[in-house]
């Protein structure tokens, strides 16, 4: 058994591919995400003026509307015509338009409208610059309807109470900094690194079968199964185990960057941490496994796993809700480890909740983790067959 | 008239080397044929209808069931559940039953009586960003519904003016559709590549030496594969789905052109890190995400550092993506996309002489080194 473990820590450490996609590009990955979005909510976001008016009401409006931290007035334009052709050409993201005469209406008590246009071609910019520039035109009207109600003579209260009979207090629980790397980061670091580890499982056992095949007398190559005499769960254990551990550390230490340097909310605590990144490292290898299993190709079993790696993104509904996607895929996303994490991080880390509110996600990691027990007989005859095929 | 024939060699070689090879076959046909329709089902409901959430009514008037009536009656969320405090709305939440909390304090209707302000609180998590989207704006709107008076001075109207319904698939579709073909193309790729290389050194086929024109050969055999797989992806999908498509066939014609041709180029450039068959996807399929990031689909182009900015014209689909995006969504012309256009151009140049390059010194650069190849 030992002999086994010499033999696994060497291919790991011998052969570049597996320091590159175990250590490297999780660290890589941790690195580009996190810098990325380092401002945490897009900030500054190129938007247009289209100013038919021109008073000093309506230059007022867009410096105020500039002030504000998510967007920013890049140019004015003549026409709606000239702003729309902006938003094609990706110059900005939105525009307001101030209509002639816009200021005397309002004055007069015309009632004007004033419009704006926002782009949701992406949605984050979208839904960002529509808050400000909603929130500009309702100040707006606001502004106006004060000075005519103070000169009426209503008081403070009053003027609020006429202005916004109900107000709206929103309160966002676990981020109300609206900050994007927290959510983003959190979830598409470790999902990348589930990727890795689907994929890692299965080149680790497929090569064994392919070089098997080609370089029966070897050098350092004493067999593989002969080593394990025999025993095969042995075997599959002993090449597992130093993966599990590698990926574990890795997933500690990129958690201790997330939470410990960058400070990630984590109500939920440490120790929670921990045991997710335990049953993700499980979870991800007895799939990979099982997929192995389940076909003993490599290429096979190596392109479901990116299959199912890639979709792990959207099958874990961090951007698409799942229950607003159709029937039949609320419930394959059961089968996405990436679904379960994201369901267990979502409830009690990033939130407080007991972790008997996730105890059947937990179990269904868990499960995962032990799908290979079902076909291990069925790699064992691959194995012995030598079935690799190009 | 030599070189001619060597080209059509090559062409002919590399048709028969990819049609006999399953795994590659999976790259060409499969991925591209495929993928497409399985993130078109998944995002094909587009919002988050009726998302369920957990109403406190303290108040118990008129007034506040007029509110729920009102809120629950929109398109986007449903009141699921009524609690009576806020613990036991809190485990409905944990139980994933619903997605937010609407609070009405006791004093709303004597606040709305008495002509003072009234207050309502949404507690919503807005790491379900739709949710929290339809949960946090059905409020808003209910809340103004409520309070207009018809004395406002000025009012003012919202126009959504591209992806007018802000549907999650129409945003993030069309960028999806442009990376697969060069995703599909670097594993393909790459994967003959490391088959060349594995039977060189296992079988001791001795290579051909293929040179530029044989390179050109090659890149024929995948412009002929691809440019079926574009015209799928770029043409019929959309439609097959209903996602807004705004292009005219010759404006796309002409902006694909190099986007394939850099593409092609840049997977020879990259297939010739591969040392063995399967390594290409450990190297590939983890990459695409982040280089759907840089091309500034999810995070605006406008807040993405210089230094990510500089790393990403070294990619294909940074250019692409944004490019077919404008077009399909936005109905941009080609003169709009001019700068995604022409850096496309440049990309298919500098990875065409790295292509050269690469084919010409291959053969010697590899047979010396091979020994020193193990596993």
């Amino acid at each position: 058994m030992r002999e086994l473990f010499v033999r696994e820590i060497h291919i790991l450490l011998v052969h570049p591919i597996y320091i590159m996609c175990m250590v490297v590009a999780p660290l890589l990955i941790t690195f580009f995400f996190t810098s990325l979005m380092d401002e945490g909510a897009p900030q500054n976001l190129p938007i247009g003026v289209v100013d038919l008016d021109q008073t000093t009401t309506t230059r007022k409006l867009t410096r105020m509307i500039d002030a504000f931290q998510s967007t920013k007035v890049v140019a004015h334009y003549t026409s709606m015509d000239e702003a729309r052709h902006a938003i094609q050409k990706n110059d900005i993201y939105g525009f307001l338009l101030f209509p002639k005469d816009l200021t005397s209406d309002m004055l007069a008590f015309r009632q004007p409208k004033m419009s704006f246009y926002y782009s949701n071609t992406s949605l984050t910019a979208g839904s960002l610059i529509y808050k400000d520039m909603k929130t500009v035109c309702t100040l707006a009207a606001a502004g106006v309807g004060q000075g005519i109600m103070q000169a009426k003579g209503m008081t403070p209260e009053q003027i609020k109470a006429t202005l916004q009979p109900i107000a709206l207090d929103t309160h966002l629980i676990g981020n109300p900094w609206v900050n994007y790397n927290f959510y983003l980061s959190a979830m598409l670091i470790p999902n990348t690194i589930i990727l890795l580890i689907f994929l890692v499982t299965v080149y680790s056992l497929g090569i064994e079968i392919k070089f098997r095949m080609r370089r029966e007398n070897d050098r350092d190559n004493k067999g593989w199964l002969e080593m394990a005499h025999g025993d095969f769960g042995m075997a599959i254990f002993t090449k597992i185990l130093p993966q599990t551990l590698v990926f574990i550390c890795v997933f500690i230490l990129v958690y201790s960057y997330l939470f410990g340097w960058l400070h990630f909310p984590h109500p939920g605590g440490f120790w929670r941490i921990v045991l997710l990144a335990f049953l993700s490292v499980v979870s991800a290898q007895g799939f990979g496994v099982f997929i192995f299993g389940l076909i003993p190709s490599m290429r096979m079993a190596m392109s479901v796993c990116s299959l199912w790696g890639v979709l792990s993104f959207s099958m874990a509904g961090t951007a698409f809700p799942v229950f607003a996607m159709d029937a039949p895929l609320q419930s394959i996303s059961w089968m996405f480890p990436m679904r379960h994490y994201y369901l267990i991080y979502q409830l009690c880390i990033l939130n407080t909740y007991p972790l008997t509110e996730v105890l059947i996600n937990i179990f269904a990691m868990l499960s995962l983790g032990f799908l290979p027990l079902l076909v291990i007989k069925r790699i064992e005859r691959a194995f012995v067959n030598y079935a690799y095929e190009p | 008239m030599k070189t001619l024939n060597t080209i059509f060699d090559a062409w002919l070689d590399e048709l028969k080397m990819i049609s006999k090879d399953e795994g590659v076959l999976l790259f060409f046909l499969f991925l591209p044929i495929a993928y497409p329709l399985i993130y078109s089902w998944i995002y094909n409901n587009e919002v988050a209808r009726e998302v369920p959430v957990v109403l406190i009514d303290n108040s118990h008037s008129a007034k506040s069931r007029e509110f729920a009536q009102k809120y629950d009656a929109s398109p986007d969320v449903c009141i699921a559940y009524r609690c009576g405090n806020m613990s036991e709305a809190k485990s409905h939440i944990g139980r994933e039953e619903a997605y937010g909390i609407i609070y009405i304090p006791h004093d709303f209707d004597k606040c709305l009586g008495r002509h003072t302000q009234a207050h309502i609180s949404i507690y919503c998590d807005m790491s379900y960003m739709l949710a929290y989207k339809a949960i946090y704006q059905t409020a808003t709107a209910v809340c103004s519904d409520m309070g207009a008076t018809g004395l406002t001075p000025l009012y003012f109207e919202e126009v959504p003016i591209f992806n007018t319904t802000g549907g999650y698939g129409n945003f993030i579709i069309p960028g999806v559709l442009v990376l697969i073909i060069q995703q599909a193309l670097l594993l393909g790729v790459g994967m003959i590549a490391g088959t060349r290389r594995e039977e060189r050194y296992y079988k001791k086929i001795p290579d051909q030496e293929w040179k530029i024109a044989g390179m050109l050969g090659h890149s024929f055999a995948y412009l002929m594969i691809f440019s079926v797989m574009l015209a799928w992806i770029t043409l019929i999908v959309p439609r097959i789905f209903g996602f807004v498509s705004l292009v005219h066939g010759s404006t796309l014609f002409h902006f694909l052109v190099p986007y394939l041709l850099a593409c092609v180029f840049f997977a020879i450039t990259v297939s010739s890190f591969v040392r063995y068959r399967e390594s290409v996807m450990l190297i590939v399929v983890f990459t695409s995400l982040p280089m759907l990031f840089l091309s500034g689909v999810s995070w605006p182009l406008s807040s993405i550092s210089g230094f990510w900015q500089g790393v990403s014209y070294a990619f294909p689909s940074t250019f692409g993506v944004r490019g077919f995006i404008r077009m399909s969504s936005m109905g941009a012309e080609l003169a709009d996309v001019q700068h995604e256009y022409f850096g496309l151009w440049i990309q298919t140049i500098v990875y065409f002489l790295l292509s050269c390059t690469i084919y010409q010194v291959r053969g010697r650069f590899l047979y010396k080194n091979q020994d020193s190849t193990t596993k």
